[in-house]
């Protein structure tokens, strides 16, 4: 990860914008290193860095990591087309499902409670947790 | 028809979630390779062309309803795009396995960090 020199000094920035837009960028950079890593998940170091250093509310962070996941899941997806490991074919009705349940799910956005948001958000991490600390495969 | 309809319905409901930002991507990974048998690597790549699809549908609706912050996409994007590219080309190189410990610890900690946040939920 290159170090960028705006992140110096930063606890006193006077400024909260360019506070904001450095932190922005260190995690994003975190996201995509994750998400390159292992396919996906580069939205979990991005929602905690989003929520509890960058302080952005809630909801808007949360929407805001599926903006800057987009772009970091077309260039990881790319790469694991290039090497063949994705037959388009297996991948479409999970594609075609998708497209309905993210319309879905972006018109029930503003209704959904955050604490349901947050909980929810926490048992995949747990499980996820589980999958990946316990030793059989 | 039902080697169809499974990864649909699964990919439906993974697709409310990815829309929330709140984990679809793990469901339907879980799904796939769980439930359905997909080997780890491909599920991995399906995944990933799942999410292009689905975020985008839900970013439409997201940003109509003013939930995006822009700045801090654009300020991100770049950087965590670049990283990603690095990072993936250099996972090809390597044993992934050895970063699933490092990573399972990590994912604990977030979710405690986000099960103990003591600020009051709207």
């Amino acid at each position: 990860m290159s170090g960028s020199p705006e992140r110096r000094n930063e606890a006193e920035a006077p400024r909260r914008g360019a506070s904001v837009s450095a932190k922005s960028r260190l995690a994003g950079a975190l996201a995509g290193i994750v998400n390159g890593l292992f396919g996906g998940g580069g939205g979990i170091p991005l929602l905690l860095l989003l929520t509890k250093w960058a302080r952005l509310e809630e909801k808007a962070a949360f929407a805001t990591c599926i903006a800057v996941i987009l772009p970091l899941c077309a260039v990881s997806a790319a790469v694991y087309l290039l090497r063949g490991a994705v037959p388009l074919a297996d991948a479409l009705p999970y594609l075609a499902g998708g497209l309905v349940g993210g319309a879905a799910g972006g018109m029930l956005f503003r209704r959904v409670p955050e604490v349901w948001l947050r909980h929810i958000f926490a048992l995949f991490l747990l499980y996820g947790a589980w999958r990946y600390l316990s030793p059989a495969r | 028809m039902t080697g169809w309809l499974l990864p649909f319905l699964f990919g439906a409901a993974a697709g409310v979630l990815s829309a929330w930002g709140i984990g679809g991507g793990t469901l339907l990974l879980l799904c796939m390779t769980l439930l359905l048998g997909v080997d780890q690597a491909e599920a991995q790549g399906i995944n990933l062309l799942f999410f292009l699809p689905t975020a985008g549908v839900s970013l439409l609706f997201h940003k109509k309803n003013g939930y995006l912050d822009k700045g801090v996409a654009k300020a991100a994007i770049l950087p965590g795009t670049l990283c990603a590219l690095a990072a993936a080309l250099f996972s090809s190189l390597i044993d992934r396995d050895i970063f699933r410990k490092p990573f399972g610890v990590f994912l604990l900690l977030a979710s405690a960090s986000i099960l103990l946040d003591k600020r009051v939920s709207q």
